[in-house]
């Protein structure tokens, strides 16, 4: 599965950033995520519950961030596995700032996955992987702009 | 006087009333006390190394009796024993890889069998798999059936140079001197895809192990009951004797259920002999999408030489034949491929090699076809595009080179899949094709009803295509037939039954000798306490090979009738006549025997046996062809595209069929047109698609579309009978003839329907979908040629 597109935040590069790899941010933005813990410097560790159409399960996550360069740029490493079957793949993230309270974020993930996900789910892997991001991105969003409020 | 002829009528099935009212013993309906359930870890990658394995959580669960892995099974982990070596053909390269009950240090496919779990129920089995931890390392996995072949490809087999898993070759006469002779010479590529066979019910076995009585007794949905006792029997370390095996009622074979030995039959019985507890593993149908064997697999680089006038001079054909992970079931289908390309044809000189490749796919055996399917594709599309090139029409060029009766026995010299050589036994094709031609209304629909359509701005086409089917192969069956005193009959017979009718067919042909009713003769199958020699049901072979083992056992109990009767009633034999359950005198009806007691009187209780006879009316006999015999056939369509959604209404299909002398008609035509929907479904709708990581992307009906009700018209169909030499009743088998022609046939027939598009289908299966591409390229390619 390969999903890729720009997102336009409105707030500054550095904070987008920050949200972007807070765990405590993430926990409440990715949907169904019920846990989030940061183990080390770049690794996280967490739990999903995903649905896709008719299945849905629990979602052992490990996610390690490489090649970072804040504000700009990074990538990360996904693995998550459930009794569900597995998704692995990479991401990369990069920011750029298009104005002074504008951060345009591109992404680019590409996944393997597995199991039932995969033989049952197909079809819908696309529109679900669309739809996650997308509220995430629209979660992320709103904390950044209750952030923004709060420094005002 | 003779009785009434039995054979040849259109009897209804005997076996449908139990069917029906649901009296007919499936291997699920089997429920035995303390009965415990299978089910299995299965691995998610196509091709991954196996690190670790931990079975502690699942083992502790609750209600969970047992977990087993490869290494719990000691000496009893094993590679399958391979069912067919490869057939003596000289240079044969051919690399046996069979899989194992359970992977141990590598998984070869996604859905392979990592370990498996006994519990109280299926659903704490399940929970409990759950609850495995395998510690895997994925590797990059060989998907694309001629990267498979590249030297950097991965390796399924890492103790094999390549994939490489056979390379044969095969030719008659010299294709390259031939082909400086031919004035055209087509050259394509063809593709054929993976389907499944889809049976209505899916795998199943249930073990139960009687300590007190030394015997183990299984309920399996094999098509070979008595091979998969004897093969269980040595693994097992049991005689064969102890072993009991019982094919039931089977919702539908279709030849993967003929691949033995699968990890679950060579596990389950294991289990029940460890746990002294019955044990039952039913397949769902997620698992048969990928634990079942699938097939067909192909890319062919076909040539074929002919003359100006339509003569055909040679054929050449490259193939490669995707194996999947291993080969258990050996070169069946791509030999059967290689040797039925050459369909009804006289075709004087034939080139043909084919490498079979280890993929990490799910295996590959035997589907309904078994490989023919390739062949006729080939072969008819080269002759459509053949035709095309010359100008000629479609059942003219396939009459100029069809095979004339005084060309029977006609040998191919090269060598079949039963080992034997490659001899049609006899045939009369021009008159099936004629008359198929002159049933689909060929003529008039080319002349008249194309134009008339066409000028509405729909979209009509017309197929015609002719096919052969080697069937009835040895190497033996045999069957038992029996008079009881209450003077019905009773007939055993060795093969197993997954709907092909055998209960009303075998009737038929054992009353017809013994003048009863074929409602008097009891048959029983698939059961190897009751008969244990034989080998199966597959290649189209039942009614040849059991069938005429049927015949010589009624035929030996008709002379012991006879004999008897002659002696009590003190008439010469050739005065006896046997109808209606009894014996009597053919000039005087008074003097009368009933079978009944003739069969007390041949069983007597005082009294003495006399020497060099036998007690009873009864006689066991086998019968052995020494090789296949040739069915052949022609199919023809009418469709209308609907060039918007490209879905395909089929307008008129017609099956002009010759299987030599018919059993039954109905049962006859049943199995043509169950063939025929399993065609159809191949051609236009079914397919697995796999992605580049192995991962099957369509295991659901939801997402693998077999035909419906609406898809499926009625057919016409008609039955030539050229009786076969080399089998006392005449027979030819025809389970697979329904199935074999169809994506030949809708391929021309689409292409038909779109003569102003330079449209040539070389590929199958095809869908909505993909005609929909096909057809905007064909387009573009115009709209370039209009630009230049």
């Amino acid at each position: 599965m390969r999903l890729q597109d720009t997102f336009t935040f409105a707030g500054p590069r550095e904070l987008v950033f920050e949200l972007l790899l807070n765990p405590e941010v993430l926990v409440r933005a990715l949907p169904g995520t019920r846990t989030l813990e940061k183990i080390d410097e770049t690794t996280y560790q967490g739990e999903a519950q995903v649905r896709v159409g008719p299945m849905s399960g629990n979602f052992t996550m490990q996610v390690k961030i490489i090649d970072q360069h804040p504000p700009e740029r990074f990538k990360m490493q996904i693995e998550g596995k459930s009794a569900l079957g597995f998704v692995q793949g990479s991401a990369t993230v990069e920011l750029s700032q298009i104005g002074p309270e504008e951060t345009a974020m591109h992404y680019q993930a590409e996944m393997q996955i597995g199991g039932k996900l995969a033989i049952v789910g197909q079809r819908l892997l696309d529109t679900v992987g669309k739809s996650m991001t997308k509220q995430s991105l629209e979660n992320l969003s709103r904390e950044l702009e209750k952030r923004l409020r709060a420094r005002q | 006087m003779k009785s009434p002829s039995i054979i040849g009528q259109p009897i209804k099935r005997l076996e449908d009333e139990r069917l029906l009212t649901g009296q007919a013993l499936f291997v699920d309906d089997v429920h035995l006390p303390t009965m415990l359930h299978a089910a299995f870890y299965r691995c998610e990658y196509a091709h991954a190394r196996v690190n670790s394995l931990n079975l502690a959580r699942a083992r502790a669960l609750p209600g969970v009796i047992a977990v087993y892995s490869a290494e719990d099974l000691g000496n009893y982990w094993q590679r399958a024993p391979l069912l067919v070596p490869p057939p003596p053909i000289p240079h044969a390269v051919f690399h046996a890889r069979t899989h194992y009950p359970l992977a141990k240090d590598k998984v070869c496919y996604a859905g392979e069998p990592l370990a498996v779990i006994v519990a109280e129920s299926r659903y704490l089995a399940e929970d409990a798999a759950q609850l495995i931890e395998a510690g895997l390392e994925p590797l990059a996995a060989a998907i694309d059936l001629e990267q498979a072949l590249a030297a950097q490809a991965p390796r399924v087999h890492e103790d094999l140079e390549s994939n490489l898993a056979a390379h044969i070759v095969q030719q008659k006469g010299n294709y390259q001197t031939a082909k400086r002779q031919a004035e055209v010479v087509i050259q394509r590529r063809f593709h054929y895809d993976r389907g499944t066979a889809a049976a209505l019910e899916n795998r199943g076995i249930v073990a139960d192990w009687n300590a007190r009585s030394q015997l183990m007794t299984i309920w399996d949905t094999t098509q070979a009951p008595i091979p998969i006792r004897n093969g269980l029997a040595r693994m097992l370390g049991l005689a064969e004797s102890q072993v009991h095996v019982i094919a039931p009622f089977i919702g539908g074979g279709f030849g993967p259920k003929i691949m033995m030995f699968y990890s679950e039959e060579m596990i389950i019985p294991w289990i029940a002999l460890q746990l002294q507890r019955p044990v039952k593993w039913i397949e769902d149908r997620q698992e048969n999408f990928f634990a079942t064997t699938q097939e067909r697999g192909q890319i062919h680089d076909a040539e074929m030489a002919l003359t100006r006038d339509g003569k055909i001079i040679g054929v050449s054909d490259y193939f490669l034949h995707d194996n999947g992970a291993y080969n258990p079931y050996g070169l069946t289908v791509p030999i059967n491929s290689q040797c039925t390309l050459l369909g009804s044809y006289r075709v004087p000189n034939y080139y043909s090699e084919f490498k079979a490749v280890f993929t990490n796919k799910p295996i590959v055996t035997p589907y309904r076809g078994a490989g023919r399917q390739h062949g006729v594709f080939v072969m008819e599309r080269l002759l459509d595009i053949a035709a095309k090139q010359l100008g000629l029409d479609r059942v003219e060029i396939r009459r100029k080179n069809l095979l004339q009766p005084e060309e029977f026995p006609h040998n191919h010299e090269i060598i079949y899949q039963d080992f034997a050589p490659l001899i049609y036994d006899s045939g009369n094709y021009a008159p099936a094709l004629a008359r198929a031609a002159e049933m689909i209304g060929y003529e008039k629909f080319i002349q008249e009803e194309q134009p008339r359509l066409q000028a509405e701005g729909r979209h009509p086409g017309i197929g015609i295509v002719t096919y052969i089917e080697g069937t009835g192969i040895g190497p033996y069956e045999g069957a038992r037939v029996t008079v009881e005193s209450n003077g019905k009959v009773s007939l055993v017979t060795g093969v197993g039954t997954q709907g092909q009718g055998h209960y009303t067919s075998f009737a038929q042909i054992a009353a017809e000798q013994l003048g009863v009713e074929a409602t008097d003769v009891r048959v029983v199958t698939g059961d190897t306490r009751q008969f244990h020699w034989g080998t199966g049901t597959f290649a189209s072979r039942g009614a040849v090979v059991a069938g005429n083992a049927c015949y010589a056992a009624a035929r030996a109990v008709r002379e012991k009738i006879l004999k008897l009767a002659g002696t009590i009633l003190q008439i010469p034999q050739t005065d006896l006549v046997l109808a209606q359950g009894k014996v009597f005198a053919k000039n005087d009806p008074t003097k009368t025997i009933t079978l009944g007691d003739l069969a007390l009187r041949a069983n007597p209780l005082r009294g003495a046996v006399a020497p060099g006879t036998e007690p009873g009316l009864e006689a066991t006999a086998y019968f052995g062809p020494d090789r296949g015999t040739t069915a052949s056939g022609v199919h023809a369509m009418k469709i209308e595209v609907d060039p918007e959604t490209m879905q395909i209404k089929i307008l008129d299909y017609v099956v002009v069929h010759d299987c030599g002398k018919v059993l039954n008609p109905m049962i006859l035509a049943g199995q043509i047109m169950g063939g025929v929907a399993q065609g159809i479904g191949n051609a236009y709708y079914e397919q697995l698609f796999f992605d580049d990581n192995g991962q099957l992307m369509n295991a659901s009906f939801m997402d693998y579309l077999l035909p419906q009700a609406d898809n499926v018209s009625r057919m016409r169909t008609e039955h030539f009978e050229t009786p076969s030499p080399l089998n006392p009743l005449g027979v030819k088998g025809a389970g697979e003839a329904g199935a074999i022609p169809v994506g030949a046939l809708f391929a021309q027939a689409i292409e038909d329907a779109f003569p102003q598009l330079d449209l040539e289908i070389r590929e199958i299966p095809l869908s909505p979908n993909r005609l929909f591409e096909l057809l905007q390229s064909a387009k573009s390619r115009i709209d370039d040629n209009a630009r230049e």
